[in-house]
């Protein structure tokens, strides 16, 4: 049956306004839940706030199971789904220079928009970073090309790399993340409290 | 209730929630399970062989092979000392057992053309059809009867008699002309090595003579 869109039971072009409602559903949620301050975000390297780390851990486990109990019942096709291509060494570089731009600046791309549409002064900042970082990008591409495009292994998985089992490996990471929820918890009582 | 029972229970909720999400990743592991159809699904693909574009007849691929289409790839399914003693113009070989390796699928698995299959009937092509379109490839044609068709048709055309229609025999034409095109000599085509040498008209010897003067006019 699924995925809806490439398999026709809801037309190619409603693509971008069914992105556009769950873009606005999605920054609502990031906003609601207080990730428009990057001291909360920055909490979670300092310890005394893990709730990016629970958030997002939480939302891929639930949608994992959820994904994997429907292609087992055959709501959806797995193999279907789009998995974003590995280029290896750009990752890794990118992975490392955005890590330096969150603990620095406090926000990840997504919530720093929402922190500009409340008018957070920090976030106008971290937004033009980001602009001068894209034009830097552009001017320097010739010269950043190979590693742009080089090191390409396809669109692999996990499972493809180790050839794992996917249902152990769900299992595994849900443990994990129960571990590492219990052990953050534990680290933020250990903290003094900050308030913010 | 009461309102202490309730705290009491909200201070687990956690640790159900964790617990909830064990039980079910425990599930998957847990799960019997099956083997799942490679491809498309059945219904799909008993749709695809029913549909009238699935074959594709030796007219039409004649009118394509002569107008120089671009949009399609011929693919000969027969074994390779067959494909070396005849095939089609520009017809590539896959032999039937070399139809699912990585060489040949970056033929038969892509958007940009169609791919026509045939073998000396279609029985070969059209396995080979079923497999690919089972895998989900696209835009997958059979030549209708094959080459013995082909050669029935196009380049050996049976000469319509004389009962039969016009239709017949304009189709009749068409055919003896794509023959010609394949390579095909007919009899009344074939012009004799007789140079015919322009015939010499015998020159005329025109006297003119020469006229008298008539006097002119005159008063």
């Amino acid at each position: 049956m699924g995925p809806l869109i490439p398999n026709n039971l809801i037309p190619l072009e409603w693509n971008s306004i069914i992105a556009i409602l769950i873009g606005i559903v999605f920054g609502f949620v990031l906003e609601a839940s207080g990730f428009s301050s990057s001291r909360k975000l920055a909490g979670v390297f300092y310890g005394y706030d893990f709730a990016v780390l629970k958030v997002f851990f939480t939302a891929a486990v639930v949608s994992v199971i959820g994904l994997y109990y429907m292609d087992y019942l055959g709501y959806l096709d797995i193999t279907q789904l789009y998995v974003h291509p590995t280029y290896l060494w750009g990752a890794i570089i990118g992975g490392a220079i955005m890590g330096v731009g969150f603990v620095a600046g406090g926000f990840c791309p997504g919530t720093s928009l929402c922190a500009v549409a409340i008018g957070k002064l920090d976030a106008w900042v971290y937004v033009g970073g980001i602009l001068l970082g894209i034009f830097m990008f552009s001017e320097l591409f010739n010269f950043i090309e190979p590693i742009y495009d080089g090191y390409f292994l396809g669109n692999i998985t996990l499972m493809d790399t180790f050839s794992w089992n996917p249902y152990w490996f769900i299992f595994i990471f849900s443990i994990i993340a129960i571990v590492a929820f219990a052990f953050s918890d534990f680290v933020q009582k250990k903290i003094k409290k900050v308030f913010y | 209730m009461t309102k202490k029972q309730t705290a009491k229970f909200l201070n687990f909720r956690y640790k159900i929630l964790a617990l909830i999400l064990v039980v079910l990743a425990g599930g998957l592991v847990l799960l019997p399970k099956y083997q799942k159809n490679e491809g498309i699904k059945p219904e799909q693909l008993l749709a695809n062989t029913i549909s009238l574009e699935r074959y594709i007849s030796t007219d039409q691929m004649a009118h394509k092979l002569i107008s120089q289409d671009p949009s399609f790839i011929l693919v000969d399914v027969r074994d390779e000392n067959s494909y070396n003693s005849y095939t089609l113009p520009n017809a590539i070989n896959i032999p039937l057992k070399k139809l699912l390796d990585d060489e040949s699928k970056a033929y038969l698995n892509q958007n940009q053309f169609d791919v026509v299959f045939f073998s000396n009937d279609h029985y070969y092509a059209d396995q080979a059809w079923i497999l690919c379109n089972r895998l989900g490839f696209k835009n997958l044609r059979v030549l209708k009867g094959g080459l013995n068709h082909w050669f029935k048709t196009i380049i050996n055309p049976p000469k319509p008699t004389e009962d039969m229609p016009e239709e017949a025999y304009s189709l009749y034409d068409t055919r003896k002309a794509a023959s010609m095109f394949f390579g095909v000599v007919y009899p009344d085509q074939v012009q004799s090595n007789e140079v015919e040498t322009p015939k010499i008209a015998p020159k005329k010897i025109i006297t003119v003579k020469k006229k008298k003067k008539v006097a002119e006019g005159g008063c």
